[in-house]
Formats: C-alpha cells, sequence, structure tokens
C-alpha cells in the first residue's frame, strides 16, 4: 500500500470513528475476516455464525482464508484494510505474525477483534474457555459415572499435548470429574494427533496394554470417536463405558450420539456463537465501547440428547437454534488460560 | 580394472536359496526379534493376544497398500498419492454405502475410483512422461484439495450395514478379517511376484526398461498394471479404514504414504527399482508398526514414534551395506 | 629445474637420460584378488610407450597407481631418478604426472580456458582473477599442440575429441613430464584420431614420456615405440614395437595362439529375403535408407561415427519411430512399429550399448538370458523354472559362457560373456532377422574370436544377421555384403569381393 493510500484510509477510518462516538449505535458497514483454515469445520461454523449475525445487523461480511500461511494471512488483512474495512475480525495463525499486523491496523486506526488466540497488544479476544469446557463435562462425566459406573471413574485420555488449549481441556477434565469422583485416574494419556486415524492407532495399543478403564476422553470429536472405534474393534461392549467428546463442531458428534450407546456427552463449544459473539465485539469496538480483554463465548456440556436443545438437525445439515445458546450465560473469565500452564 | 573376472567366484550370489532371504531381511528378522524380546522384556503385556492383534490390525493396512507398492518401486516408480487417496475413497465408498445400502456398491465403487487414479498415475507417467515422484505429488495435492470439494466434513455411517462394520472390526475364527484380507493381498502378490511371468517382467522392467523395452515386451504396460494394483490396494485399504472409523475422513491417511514406502524400503526394495520382495515389505511392515505400538506400550513419549522409526531406517539400509561390502570383501 | 611449456622460444631441458618415470615390483591386491604382481613399467623421455592387455589384465589398477587414485601394496616408483612417494592424485600432479582418463574430468559449465588452468588462476592485483591473461596463455598451449579452438568457448559444448584435447592443453599447463592416455580413441572418428596422434607426436618431441594405454593393435603398429603387455595383472613383456607382429602381440595378451580371428563355418548365403527395408526415414538422421537382407547372409553396415548406424538399427527392429518408409520380415510389415511386433515377425536387436539397453545387470545370468523368451517357458502364467533353467543351461555350455552359476548377477561377467548372454536371449527366442550393433565394443580380443564365430554360427543357421559396425577388419572379416552409410544416407552397397578398405572408405565419407 502507497503511502498517500494508506494516508487517505487512515483519514477515512478517523472519519468514521468520529461519527460513531456522535451517533453510538452505528453500524460498521464492512467487516473483514482473516480465517486461520476454513477447510476445517470448526471455522466453517464460525464463519456461518457471523454471517447469521452479520445479516441480522445488516453489516457486508467479508472472509478470507489464511490456510495456515502466516504471509498470506497478512497481506490479506492488508487487502481488507486497503478496501477499507470498518472492523478487522483474525484469527491468529501465530503470535509472532499478527503482532506486527496488529500495529499497522492500529496506525490506520481500524479496529481489530481477534478469535481463538491471544496476541500481545490485542484489544480484545473472543474466545471459549477451554478449561472450563472440560471442567464443566468433567463433572457431568461424574454424575453420569456416579449414577451408571458404579461410581469408578478410569479415564483414557485421547489428547492433543501439542497444544495449550487442548491440554487445558484434558485438565480441566480430570479436575471437573474429581469434583464429583474424588478418586478419578487418568489410565492412559495419550496423543491421538487429534485426527482419526491416529487416535485410533494409539488408543488401540493402549487397550491392548490396559483395557481397565471406562471413560473415554477425546480433546476433540476425532480423537473421542478414535479411542471409541478402538474399543470397539477389540471387540469390546460398550455397556459399562462413557465417551465423552469435545467440539462438537460438525456432524460426527450428532451420529455418535444417535447410534453409539456409550457416547453420552459431548463438551460443545458452538463455533457458530463464537462467529456471532465476534460480530457483537467488532460492533462494539467501532463505537469505541470499553470491551474486555477476553471475550467469553460460551460452551456448555450436552448430556444425552441434550443437543436437540440447540441443533436442529435434518439428516444432511445442522441449524444452529440461537435463542437457546444465546440464552447460555459464559463465565465473566477462565478459571484458568494457558498463561496458567506456563507458571 | 574390470576385477568381475577375478572376483565372481568369491561373492556368494545373493540369489542362491532364491530371493528368500536376501541380507536385508536377515538384517530386519535380527532386528524384529530384538525389538520384540525388549519390548516383551520391560512390559510383558507387549505379548498379550490383545495387543498383538491391535498390532496386526494396524500391519494390515499398511501391509494392504505396501503390497501393490512393492511391485510399483520394483518397477523402479513410486506413487505418493497414496495417503491422499486413502482419505477420499473411505469418503466415496462411504457415500455411495449411505445412498445405496450395498456394500458390494459400496465396494465397488471404492476399488473404481483408487483404481481410476492409479491409471491416472500410470498414464501421466508412461505416456506424458512425467517423473513418478513428480506426478504422484501432483495426484496428492489434487486429491487433498479434492476430497473437500466432495465434502467438508466426515461422511457418516447412515446405513448401518453389519457387514460394512464387519470388514474393520470383524473375525475370522480368532483373526481379525483386515489381517486376513492383508495375508490373502500379500500371498497373491508375493505370488506374482515370485512364480508368474507378470513377476519377472515387473522385475526386469525395474532393472532395465529399455532392454525389456528391446525384447518385445510392453514396458508401458507393465507400470501401468502396477500403478493400478497400488490403487486397488489403497481402494481396499480405504475401505477397511473407513470401517474402522465409522466415517469416511478425509483428513485420515495424513503421512500414509510416507509409512507405507518407508516400510517397502527398509524391507530392501530398492528405490531404483529391480530388486525387492514381499517378504521384506513384510518385515518392514512389522518393524514399523511394533515401534509404534511398543512406544505406547512402553509409555514413552509419542514423539519417538516418529524418531525412532527414522533412526531404524537409517541403520537398517546401513547395516544391509555393511552386510553387502563384507560379503564382496 | 622447471620447463616452461608456455613460452616456445625458451629452451627445454629435459635429461633425456634418465627415465622419466620408472616402477618396480608393483603389487596391488583388492580383497580376495591380486590386481598387480610384481609389475615393472619405465617410461623414458621423447618417448611414446604403449600398455596393453586385456580387460583385468591389470592396465587400469598400473595407471591408477599412478595417477595417485590408488595406493600399491608394494615396489618403488621413481620419477627422473629419484624414489616419489604418490598418496593421492594431487601428488601424482604435482610430480608432473598427467592421467586423461575415458571418463573426461572437465568442467562443462566452464570455458576451455578456466578449465586449463582450474588448479591455479593466474592472479592480478589483490588477488583477482586475470581472464586476459588466462585466455592468452591458454590460446598459447593449444598453438603448442597445433589445436585451434576458441579458449572461451563452453567446455561442454565441444566434442569428446576436443574435450581430450583439453585435457592434454592442462597436461601441459601443469608442466607434466609424463602423461597417460587411458583408451583415449574409443569414441573417436578415423580424422579425430589422426589428429590425436599428430598431438601425442608432438607431445614426444617436447620431451614427455607419453604411456598410451590401449588394446587396438593397429593404433599402437601406429604410434608407439615399445610396447608393454600385461596379462593376469603379471609382466608378460617390453619390447620395441618392431619386434611385434600382430600374432605375436595377441599371443602375448591372451596367453595362447589364435589361427584365425574370423573363422568361416558357415556356406553360402541363400536367397530368400529375410529382411527388407524400403524408403526408410527418421525424423532426426536417416534419409531414404534401402536394402534387403536375405537368410544365412552376414550383410554388414559401415559409417563413421554419426553417420547412423546406430540409428538405422534402432528403426529397423521397431525401437525408433519412423516417419516414413516400410520395413517388412519374411514378407510382413512392421506394423504397428514397435518392438513387440518387431520380436513377434522375428527381428530383434543385440545392442552396443549392452548395460544401458541390453543387461538387468542386477539380476542373474538365467533371468537376463531367458527375457525375450519368457512366455515359452509360462504354464497359465507362471514361469516353469525347472525347463527354464535347462534351457539356458544349454546356451551356457554351447556358447562356454564362462559364470560360476546361472545365479550370478550379470553384471559380475566379462564383456565376452555379457555378450553371449545377450547372444543367448535372441536365440532362445528363436529370430529370423538379428541387427547387431558394434558386436564386439569392450570385448576382449580373445572374447571378440569367439563372437565372430557365434555371429558366423547364427548366419549358418539361416538367420540374416544385419552387423552395424566401425571397425573395418570387422567388416571385411564378417560380411557377405557391405552396404555403407554416410549422414543417414545408404551411400553403397556391394558384395565382400567387390570391396576394398579404400571404397569403403570412399563412401564412408560421401
Amino acid at each position: 500500500m502507497n503511502w498517500s493510500k494508506s494516508m487517505l484510509f487512515a483519514s477515512a477510518a478517523a472519519l468514521a470513528l468520529s461519527a460513531a462516538a456522535a451517533h453510538a449505535e452505528n453500524m460498521p458497514k464492512r467487516i473483514g475476516y482473516v480465517t486461520n483454515y476454513a477447510t476445517h469445520e470448526w471455522y466453517q461454523n464460525v464463519i456461518k455464525g457471523m454471517q447469521a449475525r452479520a445479516k441480522e445487523l445488516g453489516i457486508e461480511l467479508e472472509v478470507q482464508d489464511a490456510n495456515l500461511d502466516i504471509a498470506k494471512e497478512v497481506s490479506a488483512a492488508e487487502d481488507f484494510m486497503a478496501k477499507g474495512v470498518d472492523v478487522l475480525i483474525v484469527t491468529p495463525v501465530n503470535e509472532e505474525g499478527v503482532v506486527p499486523l496488529l500495529r499497522q491496523a492500529k496506525s490506520n486506526n481500524v479496529p481489530v477483534v481477534l478469535e481463538g488466540n491471544p496476541v500481545k497488544g490485542m484489544t480484545t479476544m473472543v474466545a471459549i474457555c477451554d478449561y472450563d469446557t472440560g471442567y464443566t463435562a468433567g463433572a457431568e462425566a461424574g454424575k453420569y459415572a456416579k449414577e451408571k459406573l458404579e461410581g469408578k471413574a478410569k479415564v483414557m485420555n485421547v489428547g492433543l499435548p501439542l497444544l495449550s488449549a487442548t491440554v487445558l481441556r484434558s485438565q480441566g477434565f480430570m479436575d471437573g470429574l474429581k469434583t464429583i469422583i474424588p478418586d478419578a485416574v487418568m489410565v492412559h494419556d495419550l496423543d491421538g494427533g487429534g485426527n482419526p486415524d491416529r487416535a485410533l492407532e494409539v488408543s488401540s495399543a493402549a487397550l491392548a496394554k490396559n483395557a481397565d478403564i471406562n471413560i473415554i476422553y477425546g480433546i476433540n470429536d476425532s480423537s473421542s470417536l478414535g479411542g471409541l472405534q478402538a474399543w470397539k474393534a477389540a471387540g469390546k461392549s460398550q455397556d459399562s463405558l462413557l465417551t465423552v467428546g469435545t467440539g462438537g463442531e460438525g456432524l460426527a458428534f450428532i451420529n455418535a450420539m444417535q447410534n453409539e450407546p456409550s457416547y453420552r456427552i459431548e463438551a460443545a463449544m458452538f463455533p457458530e456463537k463464537e462467529g456471532y459473539t465476534a460480530i457483537d465485539a467488532a460492533v462494539k469496538l467501532f463505537n469505541g465501547e470499553e470491551v474486555p480483554e477476553h471475550i467469553v463465548s460460551p460452551t456448555a456440556p450436552m448430556n444425552g440428547d441434550d443437543w436437540k436443545k440447540f441443533y436442529d438437525y435434518d439428516g444432511t445439515t445442522r441449524t444452529i437454534k440461537w435463542d437457546a445458546v444465546n440464552a447460555l450465560q459464559p463465565p465473566e473469565k477462565c478459571m484458568k488460560t494457558s498463561a496458567d500452564l506456563k507458571k | 580394472m574390470d576385477m568381475s573376472e577375478l572376483t565372481q567366484s568369491s561373492a556368494p550370489s545373493r540369489f542362491i536359496g532364491g530371493q528368500l532371504l536376501g541380507s536385508s531381511q536377515l538384517v530386519l528378522g535380527v532386528i524384529l526379534a530384538v525389538l520384540c524380546i525388549a519390548i516383551s522384556i520391560a512390559a510383558p503385556q507387549f505379548y498379550s493376544e490383545a495387543n498383538i492383534i491391535a498390532i496386526l490390525r494396524q500391519c494390515a493396512l499398511v501391509l494392504i497398500v505396501a503390497s501393490g507398492m512393492t511391485m510399483l518401486i520394483i518397477t523402479a516408480e513410486v506413487d505418493l498419492s497414496v495417503g491422499a487417496s486413502l482419505a477420499f475413497v473411505g469418503c466415496i465408498g462411504m457415500a455411495v454405502l449411505n445412498s445405496t445400502h450395498s456394500l458390494t456398491l459400496g465396494l465397488l465403487a471404492a476399488l473404481a475410483f483408487s483404481g481410476a487414479v492409479g491409471l491416472f498415475n500410470g498414464l501421466v507417467v508412461t505416456r506424458l512422461k512425467v517423473n513418478s515422484l513428480i506426478a504422484t505429488i501432483g495426484t496428492m495435492m489434487m486429491l487433498q484439495g479434492g476430497v473437500y470439494l466432495f465434502t467438508r466434513e466426515a461422511v457418516q455411517n447412515h446405513h448401518r450395514l453389519a457387514s460394512f462394520t464387519d470388514l474393520g472390526a470383524g473375525y475370522i475364527g480368532a483373526i481379525p478379517l483386515p489381517v486376513v484380507i492383508a495375508a490373502l493381498i500379500f500371498a497373491l502378490a508375493a505370488a506374482t511376484l515370485r512364480f508368474t511371468t507378470l513377476g519377472r517382467y515387473l522385475y526386469a522392467v525395474g532393472a532395465n526398461e529399455r532392454a525389456v523395452r528391446l525384447s518385445g515386451v510392453r514396458s508401458e504396460r507393465l507400470k501401468l498394471f502396477a500403478f493400478v494394483v497400488t490403487g486397488l490396494c489403497v481402494g481396499v485399504a480405504g475401505m477397511i479404514l473407513s470401517s474402522l472409523m465409522n466415517a469416511g475422513q478425509p483428513t485420515a491417511g495424513r503421512g500414509f504414504e510416507l509409512t507405507v514406502i518407508a516400510a517397502v524400503i527398509l524391507g530392501g526394495t530398492s528405490l531404483l527399482g529391480g530388486r525387492g520382495s514381499l517378504l521384506g515389505t513384510l518385515l518392514g511392515v512389522l518393524v514399523l508398526k511394533v515401534i509404534d505400538n511398543g512406544i505406547i506400550i512402553l509409555g514413552w513419549n509419542q514423539d519417538l514414534q516418529m524418531v525412532v522409526p527414522g533412526i531404524v531406517i537409517i541403520l537398517a539400509t546401513y547395516l544391509d551395506i555393511v552386510r553387502n561390502r563384507a560379503n564382496v570383501g | 629445474m622447471s620447463v616452461d611449456f608456455l613460452h616456445p622460444g625458451e629452451t627445454v631441458a629435459i635429461d633425456k637420460s634418465v627415465p622419466a618415470l620408472e616402477m618396480r615390483g608393483i603389487g596391488k591386491r583388492f580383497p580376495g584378488v591380486v590386481a598387480l604382481d610384481n609389475v615393472d613399467l619405465t617410461l623414458e623421455p621423447g618417448k611414446i610407450h604403449a600398455l596393453m592387455g586385456e580387460n583385468g589384465a591389470g592396465k587400469s589398477t598400473l595407471i591408477k597407481i599412478m595417477a595417485g587414485v590408488y595406493g600399491k601394496d608394494a615396489g618403488t616408483v621413481r620419477l627422473r631418478g629419484r624414489e616419489a612417494d604418490i598418496k593421492s592424485p594431487r601428488d601424482s600432479l604435482k610430480e608432473g604426472i598427467k592421467v586423461v582418463f575415458q571418463e573426461i574430468a572437465l568442467i562443462a559449465e566452464f570455458s576451455v580456458a578456466e578449465n586449463i588452468f582450474l588448479e591455479g588462476y593466474p592472479t592480478g592485483k589483490g588477488g583477482s582473477i586475470d581472464w586476459k591473461k588466462i585466455r592468452a596463455d591458454a590460446a598459447a598451449l593449444f598453438k603448442r599442440i597445433g589445436f585451434n579452438v576458441d579458449p572461451a568457448a563452453r567446455t561442454g559444448s565441444l566434442p569428446v575429441s576436443q574435450q581430450q584435447m583439453v585435457e592434454i592443453a592442462r597436461a601441459l599447463a601443469h608442466e607434466a613430464r609424463v602423461v597417460v592416455m587411458d583408451e583415449p580413441t574409443s569414441s573417436l572418428t578415423p580424422n579425430e584420431v589422426s589428429l590425436l596422434f599428430t598431438v601425442i607426436r608432438r607431445l614426444a618431441a617436447l620431451g614427455i614420456a607419453v604411456l598410451y594405454v590401449s588394446h587396438k593393435l593397429d593404433e599402437v603398429f601406429e604410434i608407439a615405440d615399445t610396447v608393454t603387455v600385461l596379462r593376469d595383472g603379471r609382466h608378460v613383456s617390453t619390447r620395441p614395437i618392431g619386434e611385434h607382429t600382430n600374432d605375436t602381440l595377441i599371443q602375448d595378451m591372451i596367453g595362447r595362439r589364435i589361427e584365425n580371428l574370423f573363422p568361416r563355418k558357415r556356406g553360402a548365403p541363400g536367397s530368400k529375403v529375410a529382411l527388407s527395408v524400403e524408403g526408410l526415414s527418421t525424423a532426426k538422421k536417416l534419409k531414404d535408407v534401402s536394402f534387403e537382407a536375405h537368410a544365412g547372409e552376414v550383410l554388414g553396415f559401415f559409417g563413421l561415427m554419426g553417420a547412423g548406424r546406430t540409428e538405422l538399427a534402432k528403426a529397423i527392429v521397431g525401437y525408433d519411430p519412423i516417419t516414413s518408409g516400410t520395413i517388412a520380415v519374411d514378407g510382413s510389415r512392421l506394423l504397428p512399429h514397435d518392438t513387440h511386433t518387431g520380436v513377434r515377425l522375428g527381428i530383434g536387436l543385440l545392442t552396443e550399448d549392452r548395460k544401458s539397453e541390453g543387461l538387468m545387470g542386477e539380476l542373474p545370468v538365467y533371468q537376463n538370458a531367458s527375457l525375450a523368451s519368457l512366455s515359452a517357458f509360462a504354464r497359465m502364467g507362471f514361469v516353469d523354472k525347472a525347463s527354464e533353467r535347462k534351457a539356458v543351461q544349454d546356451y551356457v555350455d554351447r556358447f562356454r559362457i564362462r559364470t560360476p552359476s546361472l545365479f550370478q548377477q550379470v553384471k559380475n561377467l566379462s564383456g565376452g560373456n555379457q555378450q553371449k548372454v545377450l547372444i543367448s536371449r535372441w536365440l532362445m527366442r528363436g529370430l529370423k532377422v538379428i541387427v547387431v550393433d558394434e558386436p564386439t565394443r569392450g570385448i576382449d580380443v580373445g572374447a571378440k574370436s569367439e563372437i565372430f564365430a557365434l555371429i558366423d554360427r547364427l548366419a549358418g543357421e539361416g538367420l540374416a544377421v544385419v552387423m552395424m559396425t566401425s571397425e573395418m577388419p570387422e567388416l571385411l572379416g564378417l560380411a557377405d555384403r557391405i552396404a555403407v552409410i554416410c549422414e543417414g544416407r545408404l551411400t553403397a552397397i556391394m558384395p565382400r569381393d567387390k570391396a576394398t578398405q579404400e571404397n569403403i572408405l570412399n563412401a564412408a565419407i560421401g
């Protein structure tokens, strides 16, 4: 972007901001979203939620995919600024790459909402609480175990130690579980790579080593399903087993809850709602309102057929029920974050 | 100077005793035995029935594709698209099963698709003369992107056919069905390579394609055959994998091609073509999967699941070289 | 004292009374093999010394010891009367020994002048390379050996013959006292050979000792002053060339007498046309070639390098595509034009390039022999290995193929035995026409006569043999009729009794 252009946009943005100050109810005209990896179901649904909320508010939303490439992310964001979007929403590919982007947006007076992951120097971020999501699902699993599994909880964690978010989920799950069943143990702590075939493979080996478990926890649906498929492939009955998945981003968990007797709890993260919340945050920033650094997007454990409260499912697509999801009260802040892991 | 005439009497032939136990197989056999014994001592659960079945089931998928890949690499070509194809095949097979509720049609669709991928690879390599490494990387990328055009998310099992579930989780006697299927494909491929004219031509075309062509044999067709067979093997493995996962997963099969090729190379098959055996491939698969399994059984850091096989491949190849050198000397 | 070849005006002072190089009692072992045993060799300044012997005689090992590629296990090397310890190629160069190997060791992407001064560029002020001086020096060197090439030319763009000259010029730039030429004429045309000989004689005139390694008798008689013959790693004889005849040299090399290099046992060729070629043209080389070959006949094709012999051979068997013309074997057209059809009709090629087009080096002898006839040993697609091996063993016995077993990897056989395996491949298939391209390339003198006898026998059994060759004696010794090609055209075809070396060469030059 050349100098005169950037001046032009900077002044246009300044003008827009001053206009917003005068009329607090002003809506931004255009929002640009640079997503991290549009192929993934999670982001598919985030985008769906954004589109729904933007349409409701009469905002024009444009989406670009960085496809896990930080250079692409930066250039897509620069394009958006050059086109004169009022607010940017960014899912950071990585922290280091996004810091200069934030600086640049600041100098162009374009407010930025981050989705998913925090970056130093950010104004605000919309994200779920991974630990809390695991924690509430753990507590729910504890209740289930007390009632149906003779109060025993031996867990196979199909995890992903690479990412702090997924480590927090597993920790939260165990901590929540222990509030109900204090002597719950983690028998296997596995790296399932977050993908189904790897999860299946490592779970098979782990179960061969020791099959004395009664709860499978997966940090995402691919992991819990991989673990469950390994259990089935080992020829075991699901009678005294509980499978708990996390995310609920696609159709797989609905299918599993309908057909797998042990798949009883899903720690839903409502990606649609996260997109919805991100648009709301963008509007607030545009209007110069004060926002917390971390805006929490709600999550909830769905027990048995609970999912029907939140989703309509016609066999090929699911549709979120906004009233039910919007009624969920997110916590003010997370019980534990990745910053706590480093301590 | 040309010492051949002088050395030939002192160099024991690799072919004495047939191709049954080449030097690399011997090295691998020893590695495998040492691994099994060491892991068993450290963790007796290793040789439990459940674990052996788990290992065999994991071997089955790799072995099925590696059987085709061994033939292909013997002809001095390679197919890097098998991992991407594996995922795509599962999605297509599952989609067809959902709409037809017929296992036969689902399997046929999977085989037709994967066979077509093999045929495409083969035609690109033999007709357009594109190096197979490059051609199949191209196919891999097309398939990895293409599967998302086909489906954004995992294709779920809506048909609930019991026979489909058996494909991955069923047993014949005490042996898992995938292992039986793998054993059949392995035996078929091994017999083809060892006893048939076709097998002999496959070795020949890898050893010297021009000589084969000059002898009046249509070398392109042989390569085409090997590509299609590899594709069909992927079809079978893809359906078993989707049965095991109870879904057609577009994200499955990442790095699968590397595992398969690593097993084949580890088994002593030369990337230059003309040399190799399926027995070696079987040992290669077993070694890689035993390592994979052993690391979990021992409760080691799972990142080692990548590190250790890397070391083993280098080590085994080196030991093979050392052994060959000792033989000549 | 140093000799400055760059400045022809100055005196060249080489003491001719002391041998340039003296090797005494050289021994070299490889694991399990004695490659050299007590070998002596003395090179006099200003003399051209030929080193001869069959493959495996130890020639290459000896020159590699001179070049510092191998260390020696026994013996002494003296240079200009002083004992020298050559431990590496670098030492060898420093001592003034320059070996020009068969594989040219120049950097193709560099200019000729850069290659010549590769080891030490003349530098100007501040260590910068003085390109002007490099070119001028190179030009001066070329003038000295009577060689005309642009020092700025890219080396890779030159023909092999000129690259050899660059190597020789490089030897001079290094002030070499001993120049070793390893089989230098194997890929040169007759003209290039005579130019090379002129240059070699100039080197000798400059007082340089030349070691000329070859197995070609005529060349050695033409250029050498002295001949040393090695056999099985041992020194057999060192005699002035004048004391040798063809027969005595061959006898020294192979250790026995060959009565007749070209034994003819077959009768007169028949009149049946086995192969007819009409108006054959290819995209690159051949133009309107027509001829016939009869059953029981050896039709010899002669042509200089690049005349189109190999192109013709590959086109008529269906290996390379043609642009026009027809080929018929026993009256059946070769359509479609591919080797599959060719072999089915009964025409096959014995290639000149055994390694890359004939042999499957890693595979055993029996699989190499049966490649073209495998389907004959198949029952329901399975190979009947017993009958296959029996058939191959038959040929191994009949052709006296020296191999420790049928399972030996074919790459371990000598050139002559490899050629016999490839001939067996075709005989097992059963052909009507066999096209042989340079049948004795890379084959020892002793084995050559066996190959000639085999070709004679093939024709005797009723095959039409089409032989491509650049070896005049081979052509005159074997062929019933002689065809000559020049720049892709057939320029003459004549019966053997009408052919003379002179009219063949005239037709070959065009």
